[in-house]
């Protein structure tokens, strides 16, 4: 245990732990629920995480600089929403000009949150807290309470959920699916390989250092926000096309689901660690939890809520006190290798005069 | 040999210095931080930076690292003015801080965090680059470090070294450590010097603050003296010894200052034997008497507040007895210290002082609000104001009601609404924690007397400040600490600006008369 934990750091084997759990939640379930290891289950839950999974990359950016993003559950029900309308009303827009359409105004939408918290110097909680209430009331205002329909879109946006890119055996990869596993890889890279990501790692990190070292701290923040609302007007899209009726109070409550996946995937919330895959294995956790607790007959709907609330509770807890003990393990091992390392170098220096 | 060389050339044929300060003036409210500073740095020189608390070192950092825009004067790079408007703007001409707590990234690797900073490294991150050139400027420096450990595990001197190589990567021209030994054993220490001399070697212009007299003597090329945010001097370092340096930075002037009304002391109240908390003091003992002022006198990092803090249970001593009439009491919390009493105000007026939109009278009555509730467990609102009157009245408080909202207060105000809070709890010690900081003249005075009021009442009132004029004033006796240990107690009789100072910089051994 000593030797792997001297080669392998705290931070790495987090996500690694995640997947070990997850691993353990499918093989108890597998227990419980009859024909539990099926195609159809993998399925459904690949396509159960896309749109958690594309709108906590986003809410990974922001909390990662020690903000949060409460407002992507109203941007994902205004975009899907207005973009529902704008296909009902000409269906001859072409697909991507309508993905396109989506992406803009989720980025439109969380420019107004970042100008809040960047420019504004308020706090994200509140500033993102009054976007949320404001966003949905636009929705209200917008649709007049009516509702997009499943019948006023077009053909192929319905076809969309059902068609499959590859199948391998009886797992249907479905083309949303793929769609957010390349917004996941994106940036993921992003956070590994661009200087913004190294960026927002330092932001969240420590911000006083970041003014002393010169980081453009506020400007980095505002293209953070920007790219949540981007990300949840993309998942706004998948949204109108996974379920294709769009009422006001779609998308609402998301922000805890996503909030959860990020902070269980073992994302800091208060900044300055964590990744996108951790954050998408949190998300899968999280929907995995969710659509086999709907099967397993031992505990009542009512639980899941409070099963998701205890897993938030348990993944902050493990970050603090767990990686904290791994991390002081891990440093006095590594003082003690290079203490014995001083030494013979020492002995052989002696013995050598 | 070497050094005397270089110190002969800046004095005959100096070359144009890096940097030139000139006649730099810098104001924050009623405080002149700076007052018509100059300074020049040559290429290659390490210049020590000496001044008491309040001498306006760290505004000058500020100015340098471009913080803080200076009022008047002007900064001189390479013959040329230039204008330090951010970090970034000092970071292009070369200027790089080096803090005693090192500003690091504790979540982001050795290699990112000399390379955060960086503008000239193409669009994508190349990891194994940056690891290869981050050992390059680690082994520049002699050091060995695993690049890709998170800062985070570093010893503090290991961070600082982390530093160093950050600035050392953005071609650092001008490089400021401020209170770079005061965390380092006496290993790093010399670890430390041997790189800074090696900068130097280089060409780079050092600017080395420190207390520690000895650092000074043994690395400083030429030495300048601040006080008051005023030049005193500047000589090279063969000219300075530590009773010239010191004879420079005392002679505050503070106007005239109080003057203590004879008191006749009472029964010992307080008694403190070997007190420590680890990482922050050890072997503090002294006693108080009751209408006694202690005055505990130190430079920044003595942790002198932190011996107030473990008397009121903020930061408990885990070593150590403390006696209140003779009884040995327990104190693990603020309840505990009160129980005692023990009452203590903060040198952060605005952060833990007081609740700044709430009335005065609710201030007051924070700590005791107990006593002011009815049978139902309801705040009697009268009795409350009923006490902050008495209060408002005999520290003359100035403010409309006692219903006025503290945060509306001048500082001066503020204070005596902090100090009536604490007097409410009736207290035997009474702690002040640097109780006139950031108040103006007349404040002060007001601030004086009460304390010389306080201690007529037979309070063993034990006074932390860093204004030296002002612990003389002000003190029956005064204890001195260093680095977390206590290196003389003097009668006040015995006591001047210039023992003290000697005995806060760790120079007990300079007799008293051969400075004066």
């Amino acid at each position: 245990m000593t030797i792997l934990l001297r080669r392998v750091r705290p931070e790495q084997v987090r996500e690694l732990t995640l997947v070990f759990i997850l691993i353990a939640v499918v093989a108890f379930f597998a227990t419980q629920i009859p024909n539990y290891i099926a195609w159809q289950t993998f399925t459904d839950i690949s396509t159960g995480v896309e749109i958690i999974a594309v709108v906590a990359v986003g809410q990974t950016l922001v909390v990662l600089t020690r903000n949060i993003d409460l407002s992507i559950g109203s941007v994902v029900g205004l975009v899907a929403y207005f973009v529902g309308t704008l296909l009902a009303s000409a269906p001859g827009l072409p697909a991507p000009a309508a993905l396109a359409i989506a992406i803009a105004m989720g980025g439109a939408l969380g420019a107004v949150n970042g100008v809040i918290v960047a420019n504004g110097r308020v706090p994200a909680v509140v500033a993102t807290l009054g976007t949320l209430a404001i966003y949905r009331v636009a929705l209200v205002e917008l649709s007049g309470a009516k509702t997009v329909t499943t019948d006023s879109l077009p053909s192929w946006l319905l076809n969309l959920p059902r068609m499959s890119v590859v199948s391998l055996g009886q797992l249907d990869v479905r083309p949303l699916v793929l769609l957010a596993l390349v917004v996941v890889i994106v940036f993921q890279l992003v956070l590994s390989y661009l200087p913004y990501g190294r960026r927002l790692f330092a932001i969240g990190s420590n911000p006083d250092a970041a003014r002393v070292a010169g980081l453009p701290i506020q400007r980095d923040v505002f293209v953070a926000f920007v790219l949540s609302g981007a990300l949840a007007g993309l998942a706004g899209f998948l949204f109108l096309v996974r379920f294709g009726n769009i009422t006001v109070v779609a998308g609402q409550g998301l922000e805890l689901q996503v909030v959860a996946a990020v902070v269980v995937g073992g994302v800091n919330i208060f900044g300055g660690s964590g990744s996108i895959v951790g954050a998408l294995v949190g998300a899968t956790l999280i929907n995995v939890l969710q659509q086999s607790l709907i099967r397993w007959p031992a505990v009542s709907a009512f639980a899941q809520d409070a099963i998701l609330g205890l897993l938030i509770l348990l993944a902050v807890a493990s970050d603090k006190v767990i990686l904290g003990r791994l991390r002081t393990i891990w440093v006095q091992a590594r003082r003690r290798d290079e203490e014995r390392a001083a030494a013979t170098a020492a002995e052989q220096a002696t013995r050598g005069a | 040999m070497a050094d005397e060389a270089e110190g002969r050339r800046s004095e005959t044929d100096a070359p144009p210095p890096i940097l030139e300060i000139r006649g730099v003036s810098k104001r924050f409210g009623s405080t002149q931080a700076l007052d018509d500073v100059s300074l020049a740095l040559q290429a290659g020189e390490i210049h020590a930076l000496l001044g008491e608390n309040g001498a306006g070192k760290s505004t000058l950092i500020k100015i340098m690292t471009g913080v803080v825009q200076p009022d008047g004067g002007e900064l001189i790079v390479d013959g040329r003015p230039v204008r330090v408007g951010s970090a970034l703007e000092a970071q292009a001409l070369g200027i790089a801080a080096v803090y005693q707590e090192p500003m690091i990234f504790p979540d982001l690797s050795v290699a990112e965090n000399i390379f955060i900073s960086h503008r000239d490294r193409g669009r994508i991150v190349d990891r194994g680059a940056m690891r290869r050139d981050a050992k390059a400027v680690l082994d520049r420096l002699g050091v060995r470090l695993d690049v890709g450990e998170p800062a985070r595990g570093l010893t503090v001197a290991a961070q600082q070294t982390v530093e160093i190589a950050k600035a050392l990567s953005l071609r650092v021209r001008i490089l400021i450590m401020d209170e770079p030994t005061a965390s380092l054993s006496a290993h790093e220490v010399r670890r430390l010097f041997g790189i800074v001399k090696a900068l130097r070697g280089e060409g780079v212009a050092i600017l080395f603050i420190s207390h520690r007299m000895e650092d000074v003597f043994q690395i400083a090329d030429r030495v300048t003296v601040l006080r008051d945010g005023r030049w005193i001097s500047t000589r090279p370092r063969g000219e300075v010894t530590p009773a010239s340096a010191i004879r420079d930075m005392v002679g505050r002037t503070m106007g005239e200052f109080f003057r203590r009304t004879p008191t006749r002391l009472g029964e010992t109240v307080l008694e403190v034997r070997g007190l420590a908390r680890e990482g922050a003091f050890a072997g503090v003992a002294f006693t108080v008497r009751a209408g006694e002022v202690l005055g505990l006198a130190g430079l920044v990092g003595a942790r002198r507040t932190d011996v107030g803090l473990a008397l009121f249970g903020i930061a408990p001593a885990d070593a150590g007895e403390v006696l209140v009439d003779g009884r040995p009491v327990t104190i693990r919390s603020p309840q505990d210290a009160l129980r005692v009493g023990i009452a203590y105000t903060t040198e952060d007026r605005r952060q833990l002082g007081l609740i700044f939109p709430l009335s005065i009278a609710a201030n007051i009555t924070l700590p005791t609000l107990r006593r002011y509730l009815s049978r139902f467990g309801l705040v009697r609102r009268a009795a409350e104001d009923a006490v902050a009157q008495g209060f408002k009245e005999r520290l003359s408080i100035r403010a409309l009601s006692v219903e006025t909202a503290a945060g509306t207060l001048s500082g001066g105000n503020q204070q005596k609404v902090v100090l009536s809070k604490w007097l409410n709890t009736r207290p035997r010690v009474f702690i002040l924690d640097e109780p006139t900081r950031g108040l103006d003249v007349g404040a002060k005075a007001e601030v004086h007397q009460i304390i010389d009021e306080l201690a007529h009442d037979g309070i063993a009132i034990i006074l932390i400040s860093s204004e030296l004029p002002e612990v003389l004033a002000m003190s029956d006796r005064i204890l001195v600490m260093r680095e977390g240990r206590q290196m003389a107690v003097f009668d006040n009789a015995e006591a001047t600006q210039e023992r003290v100072l000697a005995a806060a910089m760790g120079q007990s051994a300079a007799p008293a008369g051969a400075i004066v």
